[in-house]
């Protein structure tokens, strides 16, 4: 059982992004299904996946979306806004008072809504900061940047941001640590996609050697590449077992512990959680120890990105992953 | 296939006096401004078709492809599909034909990521 006072547990909408891209679920119909499997209250909505007006929603798309809240007494969080920099692929970056003008728009969304955080991502450039947590504090939203694999503590972006966080000593602004940067191992379940796919298990040896090799995670993958295409192996068997470089990384575990004090919300990154309660590739029993004893009072939003490479029941791991967290939360 | 790899969408393929209209969805989880994505390339029954005069339409609004990179502030909803339009050509309804896409995305909050996808599906004309 979660102490009222201590860390909460929640559900992204992005763990059923299979369901919402084969449309077995509207906004309200998702929100319902999620609250009636009782995998709330406390909610994460990514602004540019659900709704369809983002990044400007309208008085009636908020008014429609309180509504569905009032229903089910699902609990807004978090809503992910995105830090579109890159707009024409290829080009130069969009000038920084548009992508600055870009975050406003998102934060007044956010406003809207009723969440009381946003999520956004480090191709905001930390020298934007100054311009938006005034605004942040404003509207009463508290920003968090998602730490992302490749990322941790000690990745010269997060220092960045760390040094310009200390400048401005502002509220409205955090972390928001994705434990997919501190994973111990490759999820067999990845492997097992890349192995439907095609490829023979000498890639995927390949691959776990590799791996966990210090180094830039698209130069192991460039690695990987050259050494299987020697070998012989398909180009489409290849792309299939490079997805363990971009979406996961092998940082320490117990590098979260340098950022327990300004994390604001937790996206709880999983693969798949196994029948006793194990996550295959993340080790919770060393990461969330630290947020739950260093005194994190904020929502874990359970992530369930297996929907990157199969299609299980993204409703029953969210299940197993709350009542993995619960049980360490309690333990303490 | 995983529904973040589909491409050719679920309203396939129509002909009417104006052309053909293919239905598209977006390989990616999240919306994305139009700017950012890239119809390389249409064939049908192997025939690679001239995507010149091509124009892409969403949510009721239509433009032409060749001017889709500058449309940096009108986004493709994930959940919707969007029709590529082929002016002046047509196939019989009812028949059926192998229709191939290949649509490029560049996520523009990953500078330098491009993800390169292709979808081969035999469709019957609507």
């Amino acid at each position: 059982m979660t102490n009222a006072t201590g860390p909460q547990v929640g559900v992204t909408l992005y763990s059923f992004t299979n369901e919402w891209l084969t449309r077995q679920f509207d906004l309200p119909g998702l929100m319902h299904e999620v609250a009636r499997r009782g995998l709330g209250p406390n909610i994460e909505i990514i602004g540019f996946q659900s709704f369809k007006d983002f990044p400007d929603v309208s008085d009636d798309t908020a008014a429609r979306f309180k509504d569905v809240l009032a229903e089910t007494g699902l609990n807004p969080i978090s809503l992910a806004i995105n830090s579109d920099r890159f707009m024409k692929p290829g080009q130069q970056p969009i000038p920084d008072d548009m992508l600055v003008e870009y975050h406003k728009r998102q934060l007044r969304s956010a406003a809207k809504l009723g969440f009381p955080i946003a999520r956004s991502q480090f191709a905001l450039p930390p020298h934007l900061l100054p311009d938006l947590a005034p605004y942040a504090e404003d509207l009463g939203i508290v920003m968090g940047v998602e730490v992302h694999a490749p990322m941790c503590w000690g990745h010269p972006a997060v220092q960045a941001y760390a040094e310009m966080y200390d400048k401005l000593g502002s509220p409205a602004l955090g972390w928001i640590p994705d434990f997919s940067g501190t994973s111990s191992r490759i999820p067999e379940s990845m492997l097992d996609a890349a192995r439907k796919a095609g490829a023979q298990e000498s890639l995927i040896d390949l691959l776990k050697e590799i791996w966990p090799e210090p180094g830039m995670s698209h130069e192991k993958a460039g690695k990987l590449r050259e050494r299987a295409l020697a070998a012989g192996h398909a180009p489409a068997h290849i792309q299939a077992a490079s997805l363990a470089f971009f979406i996961l990384a092998n940082n320490d575990p117990k590098s979260w512990a340098h950022m327990v004090d300004r994390t604001v919300h937790i996206h709880g990154k999983f693969y798949g959680v196994d029948d006793n309660g194990q996550e295959e590739a993340i080790d919770y029993e060393t990461i969330l120890p630290l947020f739950r004893d260093g005194g994190f009072k904020g929502t874990i939003v359970s992530e369930w990105e297996g929907h990157a490479y199969d299609a299980r029941d993204a409703f029953e791991q969210v299940r197993r992953h709350q009542a993995m967290c619960r049980r360490i939360f309690a333990e303490g | 296939m995983l529904p973040v790899e589909r491409i050719i969408g679920e309203e396939g393929l129509e002909s009417s006096a104006e052309g053909l209209r293919l239905a598209m969805r977006l390989p990616w989880y999240r919306s994305l401004p139009f700017s950012t994505v890239e119809v390389e390339a249409v064939s049908i029954d192997g025939e690679a078709v001239d995507l010149a005069g091509a124009e892409v339409e969403h949510d009721g609004k239509r433009w032409a492809l060749a001017e889709q990179g500058e449309e940096t502030d009108r986004f493709w909803f994930v959940r919707d599909s969007s029709f590529l339009i082929l002016p002046g050509r047509n196939l019989p309804a009812g028949t059926e034909h192998e229709v191939s896409l290949t649509l490029n995305i560049s996520p523009p909050y990953i500078p330098g990521m491009k993800r390169f996808n292709h979808q081969t599906a035999k469709l019957s004309v609507n």
